[in-house]
Formats: C-alpha cells, sequence, structure tokens
C-alpha cells in the first residue's frame, strides 16, 4: 500500500473509523490528501455524516403509541404470579 | 411496609418512562414491552437488594439499560463474518469505486432531508434491510450514543471489527438509501 495514497475503499474505512476512534496522524494525512482528490469519497463523508444525524434523529421523532394502562397491567400480573 | 406494594407503585409511577426510553432506544413496540417487563420481574427478584441508596427510578432505569445492551449484545453474539465478496459490489479489486456504485449528489441541505418524511421512511426501510448485527452496531452508534470504546467492550468485539463492520454496513446503507431517494 501507497504510505500516501489510499484508495477509496481504504479511504472510506478511515471516514467510519474517525466517528468512533481517534485516527493516527499518518492516517489523518492520508484521508485529507485522498480526500482533495476524491469528490465521491467527500460525498460519502458528507452523506455518511447526514445519515447518522437522521439516525439519531428519528428515533426521537417516534411517539409512544401504546395503551400504557395495558402495559402495567401485564406487569402487575407477571410480577403477581408465584414463583 | 409489604414488599409488592413499593413495586407495584413504581409500576404505577414509572411504566410509562420506562417503556418510552426502551421504545426509543430499540424502536420495536413488543420489544420495549417485553424490556419493560423484564425489568420489573429482575426487579422483583433483587428488590431486597435494593437499599434506596438512589432512587427507585434510578434503579429501574439501571436495570433497564443492562437489558438494552444484553439485546444488542445477544444480537452480535455470532462469529463475526466480514465477507469480502459483498464488497466487491461497491469496489473493483484496486479498491476504487466501481463506476455505477459511486456516490452521487442528494442535492439537499442537511436540514430538508432531516424532516423529509420520504426519506426518513427509505431510511428506516433502509436499516431494516441491513443484517441483524450491522444494524445492531449502527443503533449502539447512534441511537444510544456509545462512543467507539464503549460499543466495542459491550460487544465484546475487537475496535477493530467495529469499525470494519460500521464501514460495511455503511457502505451499503448509503447506497442504499441512494437509489430510494434519486428514483423516487
Amino acid at each position: 500500500m501507497n504510505k500516501l495514497f489510499l484508495s477509496c475503499l481504504k479511504a472510506t474505512e478511515l471516514i467510519e473509523k474517525k466517528l468512533l476512534f481517534k485516527l493516527s496522524v499518518q492516517e489523518r494525512v492520508q484521508l485529507k490528501i485522498h480526500k482533495m482528490m476524491c469528490d465521491a469519497c467527500t460525498l460519502f463523508e458528507k452523506q455518511s455524516n447526514t445519515l447518522g444525524k437522521a439516525i439519531s434523529e428519528s428515533s426521537k421523532k417516534e411517539n409512544v403509541t401504546i395503551d400504557v394502562n395495558n402495559l402495567k397491567k401485564d406487569i402487575l400480573k407477571k410480577i403477581g404470579e408465584p414463583e | 411496609m409489604p414488599k409488592d406494594n413499593r413495586l407495584e407503585q413504581w409500576v404505577e409511577d414509572y411504566t410509562r418512562d420506562l417503556y418510552s426510553w426502551a421504545f426509543h432506544k430499540v424502536s420495536d413496540t413488543e420489544l420495549a414491552k417485553d424490556l419493560v417487563q423484564d425489568t420489573f420481574l429482575a426487579a422483583a427478584e433483587k428488590i431486597e437488594s435494593f437499599k434506596g441508596d438512589s432512587s427507585p427510578k434510578t434503579w429501574l432505569f439501571a436495570i433497564l439499560n443492562y437489558k438494552i445492551i444484553d439485546h444488542y449484545r445477544r444480537k452480535v453474539n455470532q462469529p463475526i463474518l466480514l465477507d469480502t465478496q459483498s464488497f466487491s459490489t461497491f469496489f473493483d479489486d484496486e479498491g476504487s469505486w466501481k463506476p455505477e456504485m459511486r456516490p452521487k449528489d442528494w442535492d439537499y441541505e442537511d436540514t430538508e432531508l432531516l424532516d423529509n418524511p420520504e426519506f426518513n421512511e427509505i431510511l428506516s426501510r433502509c436499516l431494516g434491510e441491513l443484517p441483524e448485527m450491522w444494524n445492531a452496531t449502527i443503533r449502539l452508534k447512534y441511537i444510544l450514543g456509545k462512543n467507539g470504546e464503549e460499543i466495542s467492550q459491550e460487544l465484546g468485539i475487537t475496535p477493530t471489527n467495529l469499525w470494519q463492520i460500521i464501514h460495511r454496513a455503511k457502505v451499503q446503507l448509503r447506497n442504499c438509501v441512494e437509489n430510494g431517494w434519486l428514483n423516487n
């Protein structure tokens, strides 16, 4: 593997790794150089961030739609049952 | 005071909050109900060890959170399989994007997309199409808000395995969302 130039496969791996762990200095430089030359991976990163935001937010938007009283009854029945 | 009364009162007071929390973490009505039910069952078993050092609510949430992580852990608890074959769909032998798989411009502002019901529907369908384990790691990261160290520890996988899984999941997810979004 070339020290400076990453493949798109490697670059996108680093883009995702960066969201979870700290990259080494070498990895950061490699990724930066790759993105300067590669529109596709630059787009990939932007869209990956958008997807992450959308996933985080979508879970907050969902509303509680069940009948909580029924659930309470079920639970009380369960914990009331003899072992 | 008899133990049972205490627990009954907690069921009355906290079921709604516990359920709402569980539902937002797993996005599945039945599963969320089960998790809350299991939480109270565990609480019933362990109630003698509850000394009241923390509030009952904190105690119950701690049990629930353990149940949620345990649910994800069991999903992921299968051999980590990263086949290179699925990759040849997206990248050629040199690791370059295949021409038809290169990310395309979605032509949007973040804020527009995030509030767009169609986009969110596509996203949710595409998440559902991911292999279970991939889906679980994505949810741990973005919905439970865990960092890389925490997720790999909780799931008992190496950091490298974790980012490799998330990478594969994202490549596939992005492609699925793009196809759905640009073709709708």
